[in-house]
């Protein structure tokens, strides 16, 4: 079960549209599991690991995958090999994501975009790693074209999502 | 291969930090002695960090494992050194290229998982991978991600995506590759046929280079002299300026002498491939 959190308000049709995306790519029911105020102490832009670690959880299943929405911007992560702009994060098999729609000015109108960006970082929490193939949400979401493609996973990143649901315990 | 030079011996201790290869970072938890069949061995016995499954192995069978301690600051910065650089382009020959891998994933160490990544990453900017290299390349990235993750001591987000930086940096366009950029670097078109076929290509680069001198040869009547030459070459590439000029004049006889085609060889199969489709649409002509 995907659970979203939101973080600052949203239109609820934008939710109710991005829960409906959310539950066709991976085949999993997918519900609002209410709002959540910000933690203090960070300031705008957020740094998006430290944001994720902030957050309470809200009440869920071992097994249950939460995603918090915000509409905040996100600060750029430095790596070892340079520094790469951040739309979201989660850890890879963790049971946490976090995605931004700052980039969005109508969530109505972007919201391919946004559950495109959802639908990569929940992808790591399934233990996807990045695709080669550019159509699919797990490419890597800085590249040129990245918000130009669809709601859409690879047969191989489908198939690998499918099997590591299926191995779920609940 | 630059790796094919046996690592010197392994001492190991009980919380060392070990590669394992095709299986991933191990922790020693033990180094025991058992008696196995009237013999006392030495086991050392491992848990995989990932999901905690437990390997013992025979300490004199380490080595030949290839089990190796968990890669350096120095084996770390020739990996993103490698990855940036653009020397690597994978074997076009789908056999060649599945040896080399096999053979890196399990001896290459650290560089080796990155040859096999940064290799398989830069095959697919020419064409779709084949579900089994697909695998591969998943697998590959899976060990280098824990491998610099573990070395870096940083998450395995945070190593997938300072590899992926180098290979997909960002603002910059996805690379088109041609089939002409491995060929210079594998320099062998032997098995490109087979290759084809049985990794379901597009054909669009490859059938295309390799259909042009058979047809130049059939088409040339007035030129002995470049008759002889194409056979005997078959796949050479490097003559492009002789191959180049039989391309028009196939071109300017096929529209002067439509009735020639059919004698030569390659004609009969064209029509053959066409006539089922034309044979339908007429049927529903003659009922009306």
């Amino acid at each position: 079960m995907i659970r979203l959190v939101t973080l600052d308000a949203y239109d609820p049709k934008v939710i109710d549209r991005l829960c409906k995306v959310l539950y066709t790519a991976f085949g999993v029911g997918c519900e609002h599991a209410g709002d959540m105020p910000l933690p203090g102490g960070q300031s705008e832009p957020f740094d998006a690991q430290a944001l994720l670690q902030a957050l309470p959880s809200p009440r869920a299943y071992a097994d249950d995958k939460i995603l918090y929405l915000t509409s905040r911007k996100l600060k750029p992560r430095s790596l070892v090999s340079g520094d790469v702009p951040s739309s979201g994060f989660s850890n890879q098999n963790g049971p946490r994501a976090l995605v931004s729609s700052a980039g969005v000015k109508d969530p109505e109108a972007g919201l391919k975009l946004i559950a495109r960006h959802a639908m990569h970082q929940l992808g790591h929490t399934w233990e996807l790693h990045h695709c080669l193939d550019p159509r699919c949400a797990m490419y890597p979401p800085w590249t040129l074209n990245y918000d130009a493609g669809d709601t859409f996973f690879d047969t191989f990143c489908r198939d690998k999502s499918e099997q590591k649901i299926r191995l779920a315990k609940s | 291969m630059a790796e094919t030079v046996l690592p010197p011996p392994l001492t190991l201790a009980v919380g060392d930090r070990v590669v394992y290869p095709n299986q991933g970072v191990c922790r020693v938890t033990s180094v025991e002695s058992k008696e196995v069949a009237g013999q006392t061995l030495t086991f050392v016995t491992m848990k995989r960090e990932e999901d905690g499954a437990v390997v013992m192995v025979p300490e004199a069978k380490v080595r030949s494992i290839g089990l190796r301690k968990v890669a350096g600051r120095a084996d770390v910065d020739r990996v993103f050194t490698f990855l940036r650089s653009d020397s690597d382009k994978a074997n076009l020959d789908w056999k060649q290229r599945a040896r080399t891998n096999v053979e890196r994933m399990s001896q290459g160490g650290l560089i080796g998982l990155a040859e096999v990544v940064k290799g398989l990453q830069v095959l697919s900017e020419l064409r779709p991978l084949p579900t089994k290299e697909r695998e591969l390349y998943d697998n590959a990235r899976h060990l280098l991600v824990a491998e610099l993750s573990a070395s870096l001591n940083i998450a395995e987000v945070d190593a997938e995506d300072s590899v992926d930086v180098v290979l997909f940096p960002p603002g910059r366009e996805r690379p088109k590759r041609t089939a002409e950029e491995f060929r210079t670097v594998g320099g062998e078109e032997d098995g490109m046929e087979l290759g084809e076929d049985l990794l379901e290509l597009g054909g669009e680069i490859e059938v295309g280079a390799e259909a042009e001198p058979e047809e130049a040869e059939a088409e040339e009547p007035a030129e002995p002299a470049p008759k002889a030459k194409p056979p005997a070459k078959g796949k050479g590439e490097k003559k492009a300026p002789a191959e180049k000029k039989p391309a028009p004049d196939k071109k300017k006889a096929a529209a002067k002498k439509p009735a020639a085609k059919p004698e030569k060889k390659a004609a009969p199969k064209k029509p053959a491939a066409k006539a089922p489709a034309k044979k339908p649409a007429a049927k529903p002509a003659k009922k009306k």
